[in-house]
């Protein structure tokens, strides 16, 4: 009867709107359930601040604080900014040192997984007795945090490549410096995001402790001094929200960098 | 038309390969396995010349020796008359390996340029811009100039690797089963359009390959490997003329020359 039973023309377009509108508003969803959940609970079970505070009021203590949380946000975001970037340089030397000769593959091993099993945490003392007060002990632990993750995955990357492309490259006689640049490196990029994302979240870690151990700023220290004083109990969740806040920029940041750089990558398709 | 070859490389002879007395072992595990066995073949400059045979005959093994790739244990392999190693350092092979083998971070045009970039000193700067784009269009190419290989079917992905291969402009052209992992219809369709840049070309050719017509339709001359050693067991020519056609599959003949290479085939395995 209607143009519907027509077998020779496309059925009518289904709609996407309200199901793209839904996939879009998703993540609000989760992050606000979570803490309306949070302060409701709280409410109803009446908990005194001390033991649980509600999340708006920690929201409040922060929008009033925001040149104190702003400038111990800014030496933690560093420490842990530069360790991540010593942690990658050193994570790609070394790999590509690993990927070039078996005997140093053989002999780096060991050495790794001594790193990897060693809690780092117990270094910090260490560093403090060789750098004293200063940024550097801080640094320097977010970097051990962050650097076994590279190390892991930059050697992966730069290993495993395609042997056929590998011996299709050797074809035309390529050196290995060639073969590095043209075959290995392109071939680590995706092990290397995917590990800059974990190394995000222990750089951070890594700051945090170092400054728990000897600091009088960042955000870590914030909160050291925060749960000391039950006064200031705020400021200890204050530091919290402010470090998680912290955290997510720097994976959206990287996230809009991987987009642009593996736009090949079957990763991306999603987009 | 653009040069699809080297022009320092036309006026002299396209390369031809000897092999004499070559033999070849691989010690795995312990386990000494001998891959090819006193192998005497002259491949002429310019000829097309399949290799077939059940697998582990050593016909990858015997293309990679006539490549440079691996090493002869005995006997020698000499190329445009000189040793395999220095014709791979002078970049004289355009090699075909069985996977399209593409770099998924380059564009299918930046993926054609890719083997006239690496060794540079050796002057084989592959052929120009405009006879890349040549290439692409020949084979169908074009529309995807600017696609990741990802974005391509398998047939397609193979087309930009042969175009890659075309675009070294080399006088040797190592083919390692390049079609086996296509569809009969697109690896029916890719035969002519491998001939047709070949014949511009005038390249020499060695085709490893698995199918009887294939090796017919294609080759001069069929190379047939027997198993366990690996040896030449025969050697047949096949009287079709050129240029080849689809309808040429039809001819007495080609079916002549499948029979032949399947008898050749039965006796070598018995």
């Amino acid at each position: 009867m209607t143009s519907f039973d027509d077998p020779d023309l496309p059925p009518p377009e289904p709609s996407h709107r309200l199901r793209s509108f839904l996939l879009t508003v998703a993540p609000v969803v989760g992050l606000v359930s979570v803490f309306v959940g949070w302060e409701a609970y709280v409410r109803i079970m009446d908990l005194r601040p001390l033991t649980l505070p509600r999340p708006s009021d920690i929201f409040l203590h922060v929008l009033d604080n925001p040149g104190f949380y702003w400038e111990n946000g800014l030496v933690t975001f560093q420490e842990a900014a530069i360790g991540f970037v010593l942690a990658f340089l050193a994570a790609v030397v070394v790999a590509s040192v690993m990927a070039h000769s078996r005997f140093m593959e053989r002999a780096g091993l060991p050495v790794i997984v001594l790193i990897q099993s060693t809690p780092i945490a117990v270094l910090v003392p260490v560093f403090l007795l060789w750098f004293g007060f200063s940024p550097w002990p801080k640094i320097l632990t977010a970097a051990l945090f962050a650097w076994v993750p590279f190390v892991a995955n930059a050697l992966t990357g730069l290993r495993a490549i395609d042997p056929d492309t590998h011996e299709l490259l050797r074809s035309t006689n390529a050196s290995s410096w060639e073969i590095f640049w043209r075959l290995r490196v392109p071939h680590a990029l995706p092990y290397l995001f995917s590990a800059g994302r974990i190394c995000i979240g222990l750089a951070l870690v890594g700051a945090v402790i170092g400054e728990f151990f000897n600091s009088s700023e960042g955000l870590g220290n914030a909160a050291r001094v925060g749960q000391s004083q039950p006064a200031l109990n705020q400021q200890l969740w204050g530091s919290v929200f402010v470090l998680a806040f912290v955290g997510v920029v720097a994976v959206l940041i990287l996230a809009t960098i991987e987009r642009r750089v593996l736009r090949w990558h079957p990763s991306q398709s999603l987009v | 038309m653009h040069d699809l070859i080297d022009p320092e490389l036309t006026a002299e002879p396209r390369g031809g390969i000897q092999f004499s007395g070559v033999s070849k072992w691989f010690r795995r595990k312990g386990q000494v396995i001998h891959a090819l066995s006193r192998i005497d073949l002259d491949i002429e400059p310019g000829s097309f010349v399949s290799l077939i045979g059940p697998s582990g005959c050593g016909k990858s093994t015997l293309l990679r020796l006539a490549g440079g790739l691996l090493d002869a244990d005995r006997g020698s392999v000499v190329v445009e008359g000189e040793t395999p190693a220095e014709a791979l350092a002078r970049k004289h092979y355009a090699f075909v390996p069985q996977q399209p083998a593409l770099m998924p971070w380059r564009t299918v045009r930046r993926n054609v340029a890719l083997l006239g970039e690496t060794n540079r000193s050796a002057k084989m700067r592959g052929v120009s811009a405009d006879a890349r784009l040549e290439l692409i269009e020949q084979m169908g190419l074009t529309p995807f100039l600017e696609s990741y290989p990802r974005e391509l079917s398998g047939g397609m992905q193979q087309r930009v690797s042969i175009a890659r291969a075309f675009a070294l402009g080399a006088p040797l052209m190592l083919m390692d089963e390049p079609f086996s992992a296509l569809d009969e219809i697109t690896r029916a369709d890719m035969r002519y359009q491998l001939l047709e840049l070949w014949e511009r070309v005038g390249c020499t050719v060695l085709f490893v390959t698995h199918s009887i017509p294939e090796a017919v339709i294609l080759s001069d001359r069929v190379v047939v490997l027997g198993a366990r050693p690996g040896r030449i067991t025969d050697i047949i020519d096949v009287g079709l003329a050129r240029p080849r056609s689809e309808v040429m599959e039809d001819l007495d003949e080609f079916h002549a020359g499948v029979a032949e290479v399947r008898q050749a085939l039965k006796q070598g395995s018995a």
